[in-house]
């Protein structure tokens, strides 16, 4: 009962000086419930429709023509103009006025005719991987399509009473697009990059918060920081996490549920399936906070030190360069991220509707990163504790004004 | 002259007084380098892993799994025996989609009744969805085009005539400056970039918002003779130098050492890098004139430089973004350097096209001029807001 009463003293002063401090504030409720939305505006236009194409026809018949205005007719690209030779078009793009040129031979309607097969140059500007994607489904699409409808001719014309025996491609393919079906931009980076910007911002929170007190003890200039609760080491521990928890699962429903539903992004996972997950993954990430403490030593230095991870914890998760291609260095490390795992987990029950038992070796990898966490935490918390261990760390001296 | 180099020699004593300005300038950004290139070596995360359900057994839809399997695209690591298996194994992520036969595949192709080839790709990943959409569309193909092939051969059609009835149309594709579309080269140029303007930005921020936190910027100031502009420039250019030579030694490795492609003379990137880092630091400067504060100064250009990493359009092209957010990508020096990697290095055009996005890059050298003397004056009489 003692004890209890001391974690809810942890607690209350925890939340105290959350809601007493504007930094902390800003990282606790201004980041989760603003960068999801600036990012989802960022991306929302989601595809890219009519990329501009500029076609050379070399061949100037009803066939070339025929490809041109269906390489127009899709959604990705659009014929902007046609250029005379390959040096025109060469302008065209360095001027940015088109991304990819499409060279007609000039044997391309008489190949087609003579029942040979007709290869048509087309190029494509590689600045971003995404354009050159849409382009790629777009032409794809087209390619299937002329090639059944000329093949089901061919063979109706040349091979005579064959077209019994051949009437177009003998198979038909039927492509499904499972998670994100649009194959927007959006659909696919926003839930993963909700699930970090939740560990983010809490990392950054409890991180300043540790970086303060260090800062009030030192202007103080008592052994310990003076509006820290003297509380045993779990007291301490869970104290924080209650507190960091409150607030954080009301801001996690935001971003996972109310943010995909503003937007109308894919989001066919039921509630009761990511909340525990999210919640493991919060639990693991409140731990590592207050691992990190120890290499903050002042409220600024928080920020400096955090920001920068970010983008290193993006492509850790998995989300751009997937995880099966990592090397086992690097998996390792990824491994130790909360976050990997909860946009693992997330992404799956978010797009693909699975079930907390579907992602079953992503939660309960969780939770052992929880355990190792709260660990850790526990041994820095005793540790770094007055009068206990640390003779080292009250002496620490005030930071070096200046040379 | 003088209190430059006095101001100088105080920048340098500072830099190395703490370990923070060493670890953010040269680790930091070295481990990052090491981290992109290290991690996407391989260009391409090949040999996705995917299932087959094959429900028809028979030798065609054999013959489809060994060829799915020996795809440089696609890796069979499981075979299951039907559709709600196969999805469930996509939910739980160990399968990235799969191919499915349905049962009596090979009689009703073969007697021309047309079956149906299923295959689906899980897109909550783009870059395996698309790669294991690209392979089974591949293999797909080239069994219809086979069958097609097979019954015409069967009837005394000879190999040359087949080949053309049945791929009559073939797309020749010329990825320029970036053949294989290999995503370390992609993503690594413009991320590392993105990350040196990042570390650039905050060190100035924080170095000159360290000396007002500290009530150290009348001295600073002092070194200088009064000038906000030689102080500054004792501070900043030390880090310049530093931050220079890290920037040019990772575009070293990832051009002489990786062979990333660099279509035009080695010290336009030089000059680019050069470029960036002082429009960052420039930028870092303009901040603090406009909040002079450590914390809000930290907290501005870190919101700044990772949005950065999404608004100057690495991935997601700023011409197809809403006007109200594009019109940030403006604001940030990376978004030139962007361009002129792009122009330059990757697709090696005149540099007369370029010539816009190094001048916005020099724009920024002079735009810390507007604030200095507020600067100064807020150096003269620091507070620390916490």
């Amino acid at each position: 009962m003692k004890w209890f009463k001391s974690l809810i003293r942890v607690w209350r002063r925890e939340t105290y000086l959350v809601f007493t401090d504007i930094g902390v504030l800003l990282f606790f409720f201004a980041l989760p419930l603003g960068y999801p939305l600036i990012y989802t505006l960022i991306y929302n236009p989601e595809t890219i429709e009519n990329c501009p194409v500029v076609v050379i026809d070399n061949s100037r018949t009803a066939e070339s023509r025929e490809l041109a205005r269906a390489v127009d007719a899709t959604q990705a690209l659009k014929v902007v103009g046609y250029a005379a030779d390959k040096e025109e078009a060469r302008r065209a793009w360095m001027e940015k006025k088109c991304y990819s040129v499409l060279e007609i031979p000039a044997d391309y309607a008489r190949r087609l005719g003579r029942g040979e097969q007709a290869v048509v140059p087309y190029y494509q500007d590689m600045s971003l991987m995404f354009r050159y994607r849409q382009a790629l489904l777009a032409l794809t699409g087209i390619q299937m399509h002329e090639v059944t409808s000329i093949t089901a001719s061919r063979v109706a014309n040349e091979a005579g009473i064959l077209s019994t025996v051949v009437s177009g491609l003998p198979v038909d393919t039927h492509a499904g697009i499972m998670g994100d079906p649009t194959q927007g931009f959006a659909s696919f980076i926003i839930p993963g990059i909700v699930v970090l910007i939740l560990q983010q911002s809490m990392l950054l929170g409890i991180t300043m918060l540790a970086g303060t007190s260090r800062d009030r003890r030192r202007r103080s200039g008592l052994p310990v920081d003076p509006l820290q609760v003297q509380a045993g080491p779990l007291a301490t521990l869970f104290g924080k996490s209650l507190c960091y928890l409150m607030i954080y699962i009301p801001m996690s429903y935001y971003a996972l549920s109310v943010v995909p539903h503003i937007f109308s992004l894919p989001h066919i996972g039921s509630f009761t399936d990511y909340m525990p997950f999210v919640f493991a993954m919060l639990l693991a990430t409140s731990f590592l906070g207050q691992t990190l403490q120890i290499i903050v030593r002042e409220r600024e230095a928080a920020m400096v030190l955090v920001v920068y991870t970010s983008v290193i914890f993006l492509f850790l998760s998995g989300l751009t360069w997937p995880r099966y291609a990592f090397n086992s260095f690097w998996m390792a490390i990824s491994d130790l991220v909360p976050a990997t795992w909860g946009v693992e987990g997330f992404i799956r029950i978010n797009g693909n509707a699975a079930t907390i038992a579907d992602v079953s070796r992503y939660y309960w990898s969780i939770w052992a990163l929880t355990g190792v966490y709260f660990i850790t935490a526990l041994i820095i918390n005793i540790a770094t504790r007055p009068g206990k261990a640390s003779s080292a760390s009250l002496q620490e001296k005030p930071l070096e004004r200046n040379a | 002259m003088h209190t430059l180099s006095r101001s100088l020699r105080r920048g340098i004593a500072l830099m190395a007084s703490r370990p923070i300005y060493l670890f953010m300038m040269v680790v930091v950004p070295v481990a990052t380098a090491f981290f992109f290139l290290n991690l996407m070596n391989e260009g391409l995360p090949l040999k996705v892993p995917v299932a087959m359900v094959d429900t028809d057994h028979s030798a065609l839809s054999r013959k489809m799994g060994r060829s799915l399997d020996a795809s440089p695209l696609t890796d069979i690591t499981m075979e299951l025996e039907d559709y709600h298996q196969a999805v469930n194994k996509v939910r739980s992520g160990e399968i990235f989609g799969f191919f499915y036969i349905p049962s009596g595949f090979q009689e009703d192709a073969l007697s021309g009744r047309t079956p149906t080839l299923s295959f689906y790709s899980n897109m909550s990943i783009f870059v395996p969805g698309t790669l294991a959409y690209k392979g089974f569309k591949t293999i797909a193909v080239t069994t219809s085009s086979g069958i097609v092939q097979t019954t015409l051969a069967g009837v005394g059609l000879g190999d040359q005539a087949t080949q053309s009835l049945v791929m009559p149309l073939a797309m020749d594709y010329h990825l320029l400056g970036n053949p294989c579309s290999n995503y370390n080269i992609y993503l690594s140029q413009s991320f590392l970039a993105a990350m040196m303007a990042l570390v650039a930005m905050v060190m100035t921020v924080f170095s000159i918002g360290y000396e007002i936190k500290w009530s150290t910027s009348p001295a600073w100031l002092d070194t200088a003779g009064g000038s906000m502009a030689v102080a500054l420039a004792g501070k900043l250019l030390p880090q310049t130098f530093l931050l220079s030579g890290v920037g040019v030694a990772i575009q070293a490795v990832m051009f002489c050492w990786l062979g990333f492609p660099l279509n035009c003379p080695p010290l336009t990137m030089i000059m680019a890098m050069i470029l960036l880092v002082t429009a960052s630091q420039a930028f870092g400067v303009i901040v603090m004139e406009a909040l002079p504060n450590l914390r809000l100064g930290l907290i501005t250009v870190s919101l700044v430089g990772i949005l950065s990493f999404s608004i100057a359009g690495f991935s997601f092209p700023v011409d197809k973004m809403y006007g109200g957010i594009a019109i940030f990508s403006f604001i940030m020096p990376i978004r030139y350097y962007f361009l002129i990697y792009i122009d330059q290095a990757l697709n090696g055009i005149p540099l007369y096209y370029s010539r816009f996005y190094f001048i916005a890059l020099l724009i920024f050298l002079l735009l810390p001029l507007i604030g200095l003397k507020r600067l100064r004056g807020k150096c003269l009489h620091p507070v620390y807001v916490p």
